[in-house]
């Protein structure tokens, strides 16, 4: 089973608009590889024959709340760790359509 | 020349009228000053879980029930990942692998007559920020105030053939949309947004030509060009190989009249989606199932139907009452109390039209109260109140919650019955008007009216105009 390798990761880097060092890349590459045999060892040492798939990890379901509006923070707060802001706006780099 | 087949297929995005948004409290209110209804989970700030917002998925179902789609009893959200500045967190939550309604159809009529347009699903999904680019410093700014404001996306088979059909589709989702209170689904605000699927084939062909994606297209008039142009575009891209068809996402500019291709393609259309662990599945139980159904409104027209057959209204004014939700429920209400049909359908279609009309507000907005309007058109009836003063009453109605008899009392608006009072104010318009009486006795019918517009002024309208008339013509001819 294959979870990860370079092309993979460099395309994931290009849909999230990252780019790692070559060092980073290795680490990366070697993190997977370790959960991947993990992940393996796990699928071997477990039958999972005749086990119905879960819709959710959790054993909770129907988490829901009413339609009501509650106001708990303000626009300056919120901003505060932004590294860029505009007239109450976030800032980013322009982009180009 | 071969004939072609135009092949097209809607996502319809619709926004939902709640009061919070679908994963947070904050308020989905259209506008505001940018970033005021925002928190840190529609922020996208790290570590914060959304909960669902209940009304939500009671509309999703609604929505689900009016386009006769089986309701999936467990419902559960997915990540769409996509990075691009309006969305924080980098993916969008929406419904992917059992999205809360499948399996519908919606029944069109067009010149070619009847027709059911499959709908593969409806999911329940957040929407995305607003982007404003600032020319001045050259950078993009972003207002979070949308972010997470819920929305149903509602997708179509391929099963339209033409613009027209298209735009029968639509019109029949905005008008079962809105007589279920899903939403508003009004275009020009953006509460209804439609993505546009085209493909085109030789006629009998089976299979589907190349598919292009025209989005967020915002107006039914550019919708119908926009679909003109590109089946234009991929039939002389088929007979004359003008250009290589490609999948892709294209931009409509109505203004040039031409779609355009998108750029960044290599990265579009990976979404990765898989299901979102912080957002628990939800469960219909039957109890919320029957109660989601029980408040179905009859379908529009179903209540055409029974206003005929059953209430005896002509097509005409069952057809102006079915076009809106507002209208028939303020009917529907008036008459209940009345009792009278004709009179509840008359004084909507044409009073309170026509005050809406001044108003410049459309038939969806009509707010007044349909039992108050009963008691008014009562008053009418009994001959308690005049037209012309009921009129000032309805009127008042539109700015405030009144009762018509008390109002009616407090500006003097009841009819009097003090024939002491009536003949004493025709006695003296007689006197002063000496010219109007021979007229009438010379047999001129109209100087009748004059002096009858005259006692009518002078007494406030509140007088049964038979009553006036008698009194008149005796005193007169006395
Ligand atoms: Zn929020």
């Amino acid at each position: 089973m294959l979870y990860m390798n370079s092309d993979i990761l460099r395309r994931l880097q290009k849909l999230n608009q990252l780019k790692l060092t070559d060092s980073e890349e290795r680490d990366v590459l070697a993190f997977f590889e370790k959960q991947s045999a993990e992940l393996e060892s796990l699928s071997s040492a477990i039958d999972t024959e005749n086990v119905e798939r879960m819709v959710h990890v959790m054993p909770i379901l129907t988490v829901v709340r009413e339609d009501v509006v509650v106001k708990n923070f303000t626009r300056e707060e919120l901003q505060a760790g932004a590294p860029e802001t505009m007239d109450g706006y976030w800032q980013v780099p322009r982009l180009v359509e | 020349m071969a004939k072609y087949e135009t092949v097209i297929g809607l996502e319809v995005h619709i926004e939902l009228a709640t009061n919070s948004k679908i994963f947070c409290s904050c308020s989905a209110k259209f506008g505001g000053e940018q970033n005021d209804h925002v928190c840190p989970a529609c922020c996208g700030m790290p570590g914060m879980l959304p909960v669902v917002n209940k009304r939500v998925v009671d509309l999703g179902m609604t929505a689900g029930m009016m386009l006769n789609c089986d309701i999936n009893r467990v419902t559960t959200f997915d990540k769409k990942s996509y990075y691009y500045p309006d969305l924080p967190a980098a993916y969008q939550t929406t419904q992917w692998f059992a999205p809360v309604a499948v399996n519908g159809k919606v029944r069109i009529e067009t010149s070619k007559g009847e027709k059911f347009i499959r709908i593969k699903q409806i999911h329940m999904e957040e929407d995305a920020g607003k982007l404003v680019h600032d020319d001045w410093t050259d950078t993009t700014l972003v207002d979070f105030n949308r972010t997470s404001v819920p929305l149903i996306e509602i997708v179509s088979q391929p099963d339209l053939n033409s613009a027209e059909e298209v735009v029968a589709y639509l019109e029949q989702l905005r008008s079962l949309l809105r007589f279920a209170k899903v939403s508003e689904c009004r275009m020009e605000q953006g509460s209804m947004r439609c993505d546009v699927n085209l493909s085109v084939r030789p006629e009998g062909s089976d299979k589907l030509g190349v598919r292009t994606e025209m989005k967020n297209m915002n107006s039914i008039s550019a919708i119908e060009r926009a679909i003109a142009y590109e089946t234009a575009r991929h039939i002389d891209a088929i007979e004359n190989g003008t250009e290589e068809l490609v999948q892709e996402t294209r931009r409509w500019d109505d203004i040039k009249g031409m779609s355009f291709a998108m750029r960044n393609k290599e990265t579009a259309g990976d979404y990765r989606y898989f299901p979102d662990p912080n957002v628990m599945p939800v469960c219909i139980d039957d109890e919320w199932f029957e109660r989601i159904k029980k408040s179905l409104p009859e379908l529009p027209s179903v209540k055409k139907d029974r206003y005929i057959d059953e209430l005896g209204l002509s097509e005409y004014d069952a057809d102006i009452l079915t076009q809106s939700r507002a209208l028939c429920d303020c009917f529907e209400e008036a008459y209940a109390v009345s009792g009278l049909v004709k009179e509840s359908a008359n004084w909507i279609i044409s009073n309170c039209m026509n005050v809406l009309n001044r108003k410049q507000l459309t038939a969806d907005m009509l707010n007044i109260d349909g039992k108050a309007l009963g008691k008014l058109i009562l008053l009418v009836a009994d001959g308690k109140v005049g037209h012309a003063n009921a009129k000032k009453i309805l009127e008042a109605m539109f700015d405030e919650d009144i009762d018509p008899e008390a109002y009616a009392n407090e500006n003097g608006y009841i009819v009097s019955n003090d024939t002491g009072k009536i003949e004493g104010v025709i006695r003296a318009v007689v006197a002063a008007d000496p010219k109007s009486v021979a007229d009438y006795k010379g047999g001129k019918e109209k100087a009748l009216m004059a002096l009858f517009g005259k006692c009518m002024k002078e007494l406030k309208g509140n007088c049964d105009p038979q009553v006036l008339r008698e009194l008149l013509i005796k005193i007169i001819n006395e």
